[in-house]
Parts: C-alpha cells; structure tokens; sequence
C-alpha cells in the first residue's frame, strides 16, 4: 500500500508494489526448463541422425585417392517442431498462471517472438530439404548468398542463425516482459556461449563420433537448466517470504 | 504581454487518484494489465468492503472497467485500466515528481 507521507515516500511504495506485481507475474524457470530440455535433446537427436560418409575430396585439397570423411547429423524437424510446443506450452502456462494467480501478464511479445522463429526455423529446413547437403570446397547459396563455408563469417551467421537465435532471442524477449535483470543476464551469457568459436577439442570427442554434438549443446543446455533451478528456487523463496 | 504564474504541482493532483489505496489500486492493475479482486485484496492489504467501495469511485470516474464471471463454479471480478485511467495515472506520477523536485529545488521540474 502506498504510504500518505511525503510524495518521495508515496512514490517508494508504488514502486513496492510494482515490484509486489511483478514478482507475482514471473515464470521464467519455466520456459528455461523447456529451452534446456530441448536443447540437450539436440544431443540425442545428433546421436541418432549421425551418419559419416567417405566421399570425393574437393579438387586442391585433401589426400586424393583415399577419400575425405563427411560427417552430417540433425534433423530438419527438431527444432522447428519443439520450438512451436515450447511455445505453446509456454504460452499455456502463462495464461493458467495468469487466472490462478489473478494477475495479468505480458505474454503476448513472447508468443510473438515464437512464430516469427517457428516460421524462420521452417523456412530454414525447408530449405535444407529443398537445396539438400552443399558439396565440399562449394561456396553456400543461403537464399541467393553466396557463402565461403571455411569463412569465419559464415561459420558466426551459422551460430546466429542456430540456436542462438532460436533461444537466446526469446530469453531476451522475455527478460524485458518480466524486466528481470537476472534473466537479461543469463541470456547474454547464454548468447556468449552460444557466439564465441571455441574450440570443442577439449571434451576429447572427435568429430566422427556420434556423440559429437554433446559439447555444443550439453553446455548451453546444462546453462539453461542451472538458470530454470535457480529461477525456480528464487521463486519459491519468494512465495514463502510473502505468506 | 503578461507572463502567466507558474501552477504549483499540487493543483494538478486529483482527488480521485490521489487517494493511497486508489493510487495502489491504479498502480497493481497499470502493471498487471488484468488484476482479479482477491489478488488486490491481498496486495493491498484491504477488505473485501472497503476494496468494492475504493473501486466503485473509480469506476464511476471511469478510470477502470470491472468484468464479473465465473471460472467453473468461482465467481471472479476482473478489473483493468481504461485509457483516461492510464492517463491519470501518468498525470498522477508526473505531478508527484514534480512536487519532488519543486520541494528540493525550489522550482517545478519538466513535464516528463
């Protein structure tokens, strides 16, 4: 309740309550929870869909004669089709909060944000289907670009347009719905993970074994789901402190 | 031409808002969008009777719309913002820094 005192005074507990609203509004270990799941599913997706292949070195490089290995893995429908549940269950968690807890909440951005990535993720492995794998030492026609695979700036708009589009986007949407510095936090730590080449050499998987794709998304996935914990218990806190 | 006083902020408070349980009542449902009466009851640390009377004079002033319904067999009352409310929200706020700033300054602050 705002006091009656002075205005700075009044205008302190209006703040309170905002932040009394607020708190009661937030979800957030909840999407992290499904972004986490999906993510480490990644790595059982990679397993499955692993396939490696001998095939014709490009004219200039590699050891002609013996052949260079392809490895290819992941699958087309993975992600678009567990961003849309993840969505929506986001979206129907949100809502159910919303009338449990009488408090309204911004949900709509979010949601937003999501068809917009559910459709780009489709038109990316619509894409894949249609132009199938490139072939080696051939440049990238990404929608008319012509891209050097070996090129760093390729391989940083490969990482944008992955996952750190498709998570790490979202997250920052939803750290301004529920303008949680916490959350902003998690998302740029998140995105750095997800932007910065490093090197997977040192989990000791090559990239012929088919569990190559545990670093790349074992640890932004393990990130998200420390983040949904921490949420959670920070939540939960909360709500005991309040009753 | 003649230069006309400055208005002192306190002119520019409204009864109707400025009462602290309306103000609470106007600042919950400006954040909430959609707030339900039992979860302003229990923000604002009021009773159901003393609540309903607060929001009866706000929607009278037309400063929020209340929709009552049932979820299965629960009667629930919704309230939200209308424009003129969110208005007089902004308007409120705005006064009161400015109130902030002429006490400490000695002069009235910018409109934002």
């Amino acid at each position: 309740m705002p006091s009656s005192g002075t205005p700075r005074e009044v205008l302190t507990g209006l703040g309170d309550l905002t932040r009394k609203v607020r708190a009661a509004q937030r979800g957030t270990w909840f999407p992290l929870l499904l972004l986490g799941m999906l993510t480490l599913g990644g790595i059982l997706v990679g397993r499955f869909t692993f396939k490696v292949e001998t095939v014709a070195c490009p004219a200039g490089g590699g050891a002609v004669g013996s052949g260079c290995t392809l490895v290819t893995q992941g699958s087309a429908v993975y992600w678009p089709l567990g961003l849309a549940l993840a969505y929506a269950a986001t979206a129907f968690f949100y809502i159910r909060r919303s009338r449990n807890r009488g408090v309204g909440t911004r949900v709509r951005p979010y949601v937003l944000t999501g068809i917009v990535l559910v459709a780009l993720a489709s038109a990316t492995a619509m894409w894949s289907l249609r132009h199938g794998m490139p072939q080696l030492g051939e440049p990238l026609d990404f929608w008319g670009l012509y891209l050097d695979p070996a090129s760093g700036v390729t391989r940083f708009l490969e990482r944008l347009a992955g996952n750190a589009m498709a998570v790490g986007l979202p997250l920052l949407v939803l750290a301004w719905v529920e303008r949680s510095r916490a959350l902003l936090l998690l998302a740029v730590v998140y995105l750095a993970v997800e932007l910065v080449p490093l090197s997977t050499g040192w989990s000791g998987i090559p990239f012929t074994s088919p569990w190559s794709a545990l670093p790349a998304f074992g640890v932004p996935g393990v990130l998200l789901l420390l983040g949904a914990l921490g949420f959670g218990l920070a939540e939960l806190s909360g709500r005991r402190d309040a009753s | 031409m003649t230069d006309q006083p400055e208005q002192h902020p306190v002119t520019g408070l409204d009864d109707v808002v400025h009462q602290r349980v309306r103000l609470g009542i106007l600042t919950v449902a400006h954040q909430a969008r959609r707030v339900e009466f039992g979860f302003l009851r229990t923000a604002l640390g009021l009773t159901a009777g003393n609540l309903s009377q607060h929001l009866s004079v706000l929607e009278k002033a037309g400063l929020v719309e209340i929709e009552k319904g049932y979820e299965g067999k629960r009667a629930r009352t919704w309230l939200s913002l209308t424009p003129a409310g969110d208005r007089a929200l902004r308007d409120e706020v705005t006064q009161l820094k400015r109130l902030i700033h002429q006490i400490e300054h000695g002069s009235s602050a910018p409109e934002s």
